[in-house]
């Protein structure tokens, strides 16, 4: 194999991560990826203008994904939030907010609902202590207290958590004497107990890791067309199904048929499948469980093996290069080779971590190049392994570290070994490695440098990742990154052999299937709110298939949500490169960008894409079916307990019965029922009207207009509105810059912006017709005089200007002068001037008006 | 279980920079932490109108750029330089770089933004906020290079070259090494060029003697540039590449060859399999003797045993007369032979085929058995499997021969591999079969059960 004659110039650094003093040369933006040096001195510079695949673009077909199969018939529930986890009182905005376990709201929670549990050992101890029957104090013994009383100083309830509430002299008593037995004993074995499973939950909450890789598995068939989806279905993911479907260029994949099913015993966490010499193999990982299917002649999948993980499996992964063969790895810290004909091999085992110390007992296993070495990742790095080696020794791939300028914080979410894809495209040894924040791309010929990086920014853990076969032979390879929130990157990845793998355009965001809302008719709230829980729902599964027949080519992405549903989407790609210039219908073609621009507006060219009537009507379908689904029983009910039903002593409160009384007579007379009537709420006092006169600027101003002293009045308006000093001197900054972007910006884009801050609105219109260099016209004569003036002298020039007589439509001159665009001017430092064809003209703002 | 209590003990650590995530009891930060604890937020101060339109400004610019709608990102852009004007100073003082990367990035790619408008936008950036002149510095003139404007980046990084800010510190000193080193690189350009032009004139030509003078001069400043950078620890292929060349040409041989054995062998360096390869391809353009080209390449075989160049390692190897090199060279045919990239290596295949039967005529079976040990477990079906029988037949001819030759040496004739080339009787390929027949029947290393 060839290696890349020349990399890229990249620092080293040995040290632990979010080193600061080390300037980051990594190549974060995408652009600069594109910067290669010229490998000789270029011959002829004029004429060396880049060919960038600047319009390397999967375009979507449709705004968001599509469900592809009706809903599945369980009802599902988003779980724990982190509302339900942290301490909602008090927290303020600072910097940096403390995660805070609400441990005492559910705790508090848990003594409502589970009262029995919580109370009753204690109860029952405490049971010859409490009377609940018997209206006098019958009893001599100083040690029984009567329940009912008790009960009735409550008031029928206690607010949660409220210091102010009332306490009667009784249940003070009460809770001096009784709290040590019946706070102590139950809060703090609970307690305990309570925070370290919602320390669990929170963890899982911020980082679900049990989905890594993903659920999701696309088995090309026989022909291009047909292939299975592998997913798990079912509320509890638990029954693993095979759904054929066929896809056809520029229509909607079809599902063929009922699908086969396997109904397993436990979750379904991942699905992998790999075909190697012609023989398709499928591997699931559960929670404690790992099997192994062999695809049959008839797409059939016949069982091979099954085994048991004791600590829990946390990764497997099937060999690209030996039929049947697996790697596994564990929590507790252990790595095997896996084949059903010669049975387990253990290849590494540490229970610490490679790099530095981490809790987490997450691993990972994948294949390299060489059939017997594995890598072996944890959140702190990834080793190469030969598996027929002495036990301990490798080499680190990836150090979360100074060497590949990770930041502080960051840990591995995912390695991948990228696969003998492609030899001509891209060499073999490449190997992906995630973290929360970037992308890495590792060559395991040069171990801790990383070949490419790019900070991917999602707003999820990036546990999954696709990468496909390119477009044409020699095309960039698309690389599908998904977070678990659905968000799902691309990135257009390239590299020859004698290259070093760099990304071939900018990369872009693919719609998330909580971007399809607006293909679903409005409901009612409740429903609302069911569809899109529903369409919010985690993504697990990744899965993607090509059609590289087709004329144009074509990928469909398939994304499995926690909730069962598969959604799909359909993107071209839509060059106006080299590549395919011939493709797609003439709608979707996207002009070229070398067009005249004089004629073009500047906006996107590409027409934006919106939904059919036939997508709405499938997720219609979709709803109905969905709308049928009965709703998940409630993780948390209001208690149903009532002391009054127990005890059946204590008078029903006067209020009670006055609400069904109001309530029918205002049904009779057809009014509406208001809090008020129901005495339950002080009315409310009508909001201040506002006071005329004061505030009101315009007849101010035309007072002060009347009586001659607009200007006096205008300076004061200014005054007050800025701070002086400050707001006069960084503007400068600002404005010079925005001056480069303004050119740039579309006009259409305009309305959809209006409520963004106003200096977005004086985006000049003209900017675009003129020519970039102003005509030396009489205004821009005055502008350099304006400039040229001294800064200390422009507040007499100002006093001066105000006595002025102006024309009409001039705003008055205060401390603003004459016209925005020289406001800018005079403002600016007068020493630098800005580059003449870079300020382009500016639209007059409307002052004070 | 990680210690969450210590979480709520802990002060607030104001000093840490606004834009880094939060962190959990596990050291590891979660960018997506801020959205959970805004979701749960109710009371409290709520974060100014100022921050809120900024903060939504700068997800829109990236979501724009992520959806590559670049006039649409410019108009974000625009808007977001408010943030200059910040309250808050720590915000005000990431902003510059966040700005140059977003708008960089637009510049690059819109497309109505030109050289000039890009030239306008890093001459500006490079004077807010000084810390990141020199960084910004670089990558203009790297933009400048990528668009073929040698001169404008060769001025840029002189400019940057003699830029200096408050205390020298470390990661200053680097970027301006790096500095100097891109401009060297713009010198080695020019130098090439004019090197070529020198080679078509004359040489009783009076210009020659100027143009000569002129490369001297060159030469002079450039290793200069170059040497300062390449003493740091990193990855300096096109430094390296290009010093090595000016050296060679004005016959400072040791020069070249120090430089490219301290980064080749220097610890702090990582282990470049290109520093070995320069060497290598230096030692042999100075017709160095065998045993320093083997030196060299048996490191590389350490590194890289799937490189191309080991094939070269084997035919040196294969020509010492030294046994033990000659016991390495069926090891570097075997290793290479591992990989899943050098499967179908033609060249490999008939290295190893023609070397097994060499080694075995010369009763060597000891050494192809050790290295079979390892290999008899995965090589059937990694190579010598019925599938790649059918497949190598239909596509190579040649390597399927190679390689039923070598199957049948290490598994004898009943292997599938060398069974099935056997059955197909090819009129061409008869004379060659019954050949390869001959040898396994006589030389292969499992003797068939009599």
């Amino acid at each position: 194999m060839d290696f890349p004659s020349c990399l890229r110039p990249s620092l080293f650094m040995t040290g632990p991560l979010g080193v600061s003093d080390v300037p980051d040369l990594s190549f974060m933006c995408s652009w600069r990826d594109a910067l290669t040096l010229p490998e000789s001195p270029p011959q002829n510079c004029k004429n060396a203008v880049p060919h960038l695949a600047k319009a390397l673009l999967w375009e979507p077909a449709m705004p968001g994904p599509l469900p592809l199969l009706p809903p599945c018939l369980d009802p599902w529930d988003p779980g724990v939030t982190a509302q339900d986890l942290l301490f909602r009182g008090g927290f303020h905005y600072r910097r940096q907010p403390q995660v805070m376990l609400d441990v005492t709201e559910q705790l508090s929670r848990f003594l409502w609902d589970h009262g029995d549990i919580a109370f009753a050992p204690l109860g029952k101890m405490m049971l010859e202590n409490f009377r609940l029957e018997g209206g006098r104090n019958r009893s001599k013994k100083m040690t029984v207290v009567s329940a009912k009383r008790l009960l009735q100083d409550l008031g029928g309830h206690q607010p949660w958590g409220c210091p102010w509430a009332y306490l009667s002299h009784r249940l003070r008593r009460f809770s001096i004497v009784g709290g040590p037995v019946l706070g102590k004993s139950v809060s703090h074995l609970l307690g305990g107990l309570l925070h370290e499973e919602l320390a669990t939950r929170w963890e899982q909450l911020l980082l679900d890791e049990a989905f890594t890789g993903g659920a999701l598995a696309w088995i090309p068939g026989r022909t291009l067309q047909v292939g299975q989806l592998v997913y798990p279905a079912g509320g509890t993911l638990d029954r693993l199904r095979f759904q054929e479907v066929s896809l056809t260029s520029g229509s909607d994949p079809q599902v063929l048929g009922d699908p086969g099913c396997i109904h397993l015993q436990g979750p379904v966490r991942q699905v992998v499948t790999s075909t190697v010499q012609g023989e398709t193999l499928l591997a699931v990982r559960s929670d404690y469980h790992c099997a192994v299917w062999k695809m049959g002649k008839r797409r059939r999948p016949a069982p091979l093996q099954v085994l048991r993980v004791e600590k829990g499996a946390t990764g497997i992964s099937l060999s690209p290069h030996l039929p049947g063969e697996l790697a596994l790895c564990s929590r507790s810290g252990a790595v095997c080779l896996w084949n059903p004909q010669d049975g387990l091999q253990q290849v590494y085992k540490d229970t610490e971590t490679l790099v530095f110390r981490d809790p987490s007992p997450w691993r990972w296993a994948d294949f390299t190049t060489h059939p017997r070495v594995l890598t072996v990742g944890d959140r702190t790095g990834v080793k190469m392994i030969d598996a027929q080696g002495p036990p301990g020794c490798g080499l680190l791939l990836f150090r979360a570290g100074a060497e590949a300028s990770c930041q502080k914080g960051e840990r591995v979410l995912l390695t991948q070994y990228l696969g003998p894809s492609s030899p001509e495209s891209l060499p073999p040894t490449l190997h992906l490695i995630c973290t929360q924040f970037s992308l890495y791309v590792v060559d395991e010929r040069l171990p801790l440098v990383p070949m490419l990086k790019w900070n991917h920014d999602l707003p999820s853990p990036a546990l999954l990742a696709r990468l496909l076969p390119p477009a044409s032979p020699g095309a960039p390879h698309p690389l599908f990154l998904g977070g678990l929130g659905g968000q799902v990157q691309l990135l257009h990845i390239t590299g020859k052999e004698a290259s070093a793998p760099q990304l071939a355009g900018p990369p872009q965001s693919l719609p998330s299937p909580a971007d399809s809302l607006s293909a679903f008719p409005l409901l009612e709230p409740k429903s609302q709110k069911q569809l899109q829980e529903r369409l919010e729902a985690p993504t697990i599964g990744l899965a993607s298939a090509f059609l590289p027949c087709a004329s144009t080519p074509a990928v469909w992405l398939f994304q499995l949500s926690a909730a069962g549903d598969i959604f799909y989407q359909h993107l071209t790609l839509q060059a106006a490169s080299s590549l395919h210039q011939d493709s797609g219908p003439p709608s979707d073609s996207r002009p070229d960008c070398h067009a005249p621009r004089a004629t073009v507006p500047p906006v996107d060219q590409r027409p934006i894409p919106s939904w059919t009537a036939r997508a709405t009507a499938c997720c219609s379908r979709w709803l109905e079916a969905l709308l049928q689904v009965p709703p998940a029983s409630p993780v948390w009910a209001a208690p149903t307990f009532s002391h009054r039903r127990l005890l059946g002593r204590l008078e029903p409160r006067e209020l009670e019965e006055k609400v069904p009384q109001v309530l029918r007579e205002a049904m009779a007379g057809g009014r509406l029922l208001q809090q008020r009537d129901l005495g339950l709420l002080p009315q409310a006092e009508l909001p201040p009207a506002p006071e005329p006169g004061l505030q009101d600027e315009l007849s101010e101003r035309l007072e002060e207009a009347w009586e001659g002293r607009a200007s006096a009045w205008w300076r004061k308006q200014q005054g007050m509105a800025s701070e002086p000093g400050k707001q006069a001197k960084r503007p400068k900054r600002r404005t010079q810059l925005s001056s480069t972007f303004s050119s740039l910006t579309s006009c259409l884009d305009l309305p959809n912006t209006s409520s963004l801050p106003p200096s977005l609105e004086r985006t000049p219109s003209e900017a675009r017709v003129q020519p970039p260099v102003t005509p030396y016209s009489q205004e821009s004569a005055q502008q350099l005089w304006v400039q040229g003036v001294h800064s200390e002298r422009q507040q007499t020039l100002r006093d001066y200007m105000a006595e002025l007589p102006l024309p009409k439509g001039t705003p008055t001159p205060g401390h603003v002068p004459m016209s925005p665009s020289r406001a800018s001017r005079t403002q600016a430092t007068p020493s630098r001037l800005p580059t003449p064809g870079s300020q382009p003209h500016r639209k007059r703002p409307r002052m004070g008006f | 279980m990680s210690d969450f209590s210590e979480e709520l003990t802990r002060p607030g650590s104001d000093d840490d920079q606004v834009e880094t995530p939060m962190v959990s009891g596990t050291g590891m930060h979660f960018p997506w932490l801020r959205k959970h604890l805004d979701s749960v937020a109710t009371g409290g101060k709520k974060k100014k109108d100022f921050a809120q339109t900024t903060g939504a400004c700068l997800s829109l610019t990236q979501e724009a750029l992520l959806k590559h709608q670049w006039p649409r990102a410019a108009g974000f852009m625009h808007s977001y330089l408010q943030t200059l004007e910040d309250s808050d100073s720590s915000k005000r003082q990431a902003a510059p770089e966040i700005i140059w990367k977003l708008g960089s990035e637009i510049l690059f790619y819109h497309p109505k933004s030109n050289v000039e408008t890009f030239n306008t936008f890093a001459d500006q950036m490079k004077n807010i906020g000084v810390l990141n002149y020199l960084k910004i510095s670089l990558q203009h003139a790297l933009y400048l290079i990528h668009h073929g404007m040698l001169e404008d980046a060769s001025r840029n990084l002189s400019q940057a070259e003699t830029w200096r800010y408050g205390e020298k510190s470390s990661s200053q000193e680097i970027l301006i090494n790096l500095v100097q080193a891109y401009k060297g690189l713009l010198e080695y350009y020019s130098w090439s060029k004019k090197k070529m032009e020198l080679s078509q004139l004359d040489k009783d030509d009076y210009a020659y003697s100027t143009e000569a003078q002129n490369i001297f001069s060159h030469s002079w400043k450039t290793s200069v540039n170059f040497s300062a950078l390449i003493k740091t620890p990193g990855v300096w292929d096109p430094f390296v590449k290009s010093y090595v060349e000016m050296l060679e040409f004005y016959g400072d041989q040791d020069g070249a060859r120090k430089v490219l054995t301290n980064y080749a062998y220097d610890e702090k360096f990582p282990s470049n399999p290109n520093a070995h390869i320069y060497l290598y391809s230096f030692l042999k353009r100075a017709k160095a003797p065998r045993a320093e080209l083997l030196s060299v390449l048996k490191i590389l075989y350490q590194i890289v045993p799937s490189h191309k160049l080991m094939l070269e390692f084997h035919v040196l190897l294969r020509k010492s007369e030294k046994e033990e090199h000659q016991k390495l060279g069926l090891e570097v045919l075997f290793g290479l032979l591992d990989f899943a990239g050098c499967r179908k290596n033609v060249t490999a295949w008939k290295y190893l085929a023609n070397y097994l039967r060499q080694i075995l005529v010369k009763n060597h079976l000891g050494w192809v058995q050790e290295e079979w040990k390892t290999r008899k477990s995965w090589w059937p079906t990694f190579h010598f499997s019925y599938f790649w029988a059918k497949s190598d037949w239909k596509e190579d001819r040649d390597l399927a021969y190679e390689k039923a030759f070598v199957a049948g040496m290490l598994l004898g004739k009943g292997c599938r591999y060398f069974r099935y080339i056997l059955k197909q009787d090819h009129q061409d390929q008869r004379k060659k079969i019954k050949r390869m027949k001959k040898s396994v029947k006589k030389y292969s290393i499992v003797k068939p059960a009599v």
